[in-house]
């Protein structure tokens, strides 16, 4: 199955936007129903009014600052774009079409000068080397912007929204405190799949729907190259093998391959420390989140 | 003198009994692992002599299973089981795992295994859900309980970890014809303090439940409590033996790994109930009685005795009796 795309005839010309496997399509309706209400909720228990998420120019941070957008008027939200100096241009103007359409605040907070700082940049060696591989400065840039948006959460008196979404935290493809950081995730339980369903639905612009999926660490960074895997297939092996609770053979039978379905099996289960707080040393009789179990947000505990 | 012998052989087997205590760190959801693992320690509690090898609750799972536990059940024809049978020849062994049953209920189990057979199996009955603890999301609980002969010679019960904070379940094995209480447990140590005998007020529960219960059932008490850490929990260890009397035959050192053999009197059982026979003494029928009684109150098929007039058949306060009457139900209780 396909969904084309509700922005213009144009786009409707050059094909199918991506491809929406059949048992992971959801009622739209009722899914931005669910999420709108869960983001007003969130802010209200926690005595917020306002909200600010990073917006990077990708599918589904664009998704999030619509359904915020919805959710509480766009004159709440804040987006933040944090380019390094490598990001792609492609990524800021994307970020721009959707502050553009949403009619929200915005503001560019170039993380370069803090990422370089520290690794060094111009034959300067920093505090970790110049050395440092790829993937070690992803995960600083993902952890200045999540310093960078708890900072403008106090200015800007608004709660931070997670994007990440259920494909990415299950495969473990994030980093720990830097974009899985987050105030509350309205789409951490939808796949990449139903966040482009639901994109799609809810008017995210075209270029966004139709452009590869990119962390956008580096120039011509795709997930889908770096992890070898296609999202609609990926999602698919994780909705049967997860949400549907089939074993792996059974899995393969449906007509994967048996050693991708054995390796995302691997992959998430590497994972499952990313998904979890940290665990405290049990000693005392009561610990918190063991058995000293309160909702994050009760009686006494709204801001104001 | 062939009858004498064979009498000496029946004796030694019954007044003198080896027990080794594994008291291991099981490996989460490695069920293979832990399967080599007891193994191992049978053939070295068989090398050291022992009768009756001991292990953990969850010994061949690990304790904080969550939705591995699923993933680890085996049902009791598992070849996995057999395999491990087959290595308890001229042996009494007590092992626990995730039992699933026909229906697919997933259990905490404890076997009895003797001579190759599984000779008797207890499904956990109370599984805790409170404090740390969350079974009952992940387990179903147990409907029987019953005391097993075996070959060691006194009859034996089986119990698991929580099932101890039961007063009813100690008597009714004892009641039932056991003499050695064997609780299998992974009992996470909290309540670090420095104003109890072993500065760790689990231990310090668990070491009095013990030697209640066997002086008050007369029995040998056998304790076996894994080690290790599982997720936030450290589990504590302290295996023991308790004898008929209260007093301890062997305590286990805390938190350390290890195989720990100890050896019982079984005569001790004997002596101590001639000299001091509350299980002889005690009232089942009277128990029976007043227990159906509290049942039927409960279920609201008689009058509760200790309930305040008025209160709804199964309740035991009445509602209020102020000017409001909030309660609509109230005009139809009475």
């Amino acid at each position: 199955m396909t969904i084309t795309p509700t922005s213009g005839a144009a786009a409707a010309e050059r094909g199918p936007a991506f491809e929406l496997p059949p048992e992971l399509t959801i009622d739209t309706d009722i899914a931005t129903r669910v999420m709108t209400e869960f983001i007003r909720g969130q802010l209200e228990q926690a005595g917020f009014e306002r909200a600010l998420l990073g917006l990077s120019g990708g599918i589904d941070s664009a998704l999030v600052a619509y359904l915020t957008a919805a959710a509480i008027g766009p004159e709440r939200l804040l987006c933040v774009s944090m380019p390094y100096r490598t990001s792609s241009s492609a990524s800021l103007s994307d970020a721009a079409a959707v502050v553009a359409a949403l009619g929200c605040a915005h503001e560019t907070v170039d993380i370069s000068p803090v990422v370089d700082g520290y690794f060094g940049s111009n034959g300067a060696v920093g505090a970790g080397g110049s050395e440092a591989s790829p993937l070690r400065r992803g995960n600083f840039m993902a952890r200045a912007r999540m310093a960078v948006l708890f900072d403008r959460s106090v200015t800007w008196r608004g709660l931070v929204v997670g994007t990440g979404n259920k494909t990415e935290t299950l495969i473990g493809y994030t980093t720990l405190f830097g974009d899985s950081a987050s105030a509350f995730n309205p789409i951490g339980d939808l796949y990449k799949s139903q966040v482009r369903q639901l994109a799609a639905a809810i008017g995210v612009p075209d270029a966004i729907l139709r452009k590869a999926p990119s962390a956008d660490l580096w120039p011509d960074q795709t997930d889908e190259a770096e992890g070898g895997f296609s999202y609609p297939v990926l999602d698919r092996i994780l909705f049967w093998r997860v949400d549907k609770r089939l074993p792996v053979d059974e899995v393969a039978a449906l007509g994967f391959d048996q050693a991708l379905v054995e390796r995302v099996d691997g992959m998430v289960a590497a994972a499952e420390f990313k998904r979890q707080v940290p665990p405290i040393a049990k000693l005392g009789p009561r610990t918190t989140g063991i058995d000293y179990l309160y909702p994050r947000r009760r009686p006494g505990s709204a801001r104001r | 003198m062939r009858f004498g012998s064979r009498v000496g052989c029946y004796a030694r087997l019954v007044q003198s009994i080896r027990i080794a205590l594994g008291q291991i760190a099981p490996r989460l959801g490695a069920l293979g692992a832990n399967l080599e693992r007891h193994r191992e320690l049978i053939a070295e509690a068989r090398a050291k002599g022992a009768d009756l090898v001991v292990f953990p609750e969850l010994g061949l799972t690990g304790y904080q299973l969550q939705d591995l536990a699923a993933e680890v059940a085996m049902r009791l024809d598992d070849p996995r089981l057999s395999a491990l049978a087959a290595a308890t020849a001229d042996l009494s062994v007590v092992v626990s795992f995730v039992e699933e049953s026909a229906d697919h209920r997933l259990f905490i189990a404890a076997a009895l295994i003797e001579d190759r057979e599984i000779r008797h199996v207890h499904r956990k009955l109370f599984l805790p859900t409170y404090g740390l603890f969350d079974e009952r999301r992940f387990f179903a609980a147990g409907d029987v309980l019953r005391a097993t002969p075996s070959r060691l010679g006194p009859g034996v019960g089986l119990a698991v970890c929580e099932d101890f904070w039961h007063l009813g379940v100690p008597q009714l094995l004892a009641l039932d014809g056991a003499q050695i209480l064997i609780n299998v447990s992974s009992s996470p140590g909290r309540d670090l303090a420095a104003t109890n005998e072993v500065g760790l007020g689990t231990a310090a529960s668990w070491r009095t439940l013990i030697r209640t219960y066997a002086q008050l059932t007369t029995s040998f008490v056998v304790f076996c409590n894994r080690v290790g850490v599982d997720e936030s929990i450290s589990f504590w260890g302290g295996s023991e033996v308790i004898a008929p009397s209260g007093a301890a035959v062997f305590s286990a050192p805390l938190y350390d790994e290890g195989l720990f053999v100890t050896e019982i009197n079984a005569g001790d059982v004997r002596r101590e109930r001639v000299a001091l026979p509350v299980l002889r003494d005690e009232r089942p029928e009277l128990q029976l009685r007043e227990l159906n009684r509290i049942v039927a109150e409960r279920a609201g098929l008689e009058a509760d005795s200790t309930a305040e007039p008025g209160a709804l058949p199964g309740g035991d306060v009445a509602a209020d009796d102020g000017k409001g009457d909030p309660i609509g139900f109230r005009s139809v209780a009475r």
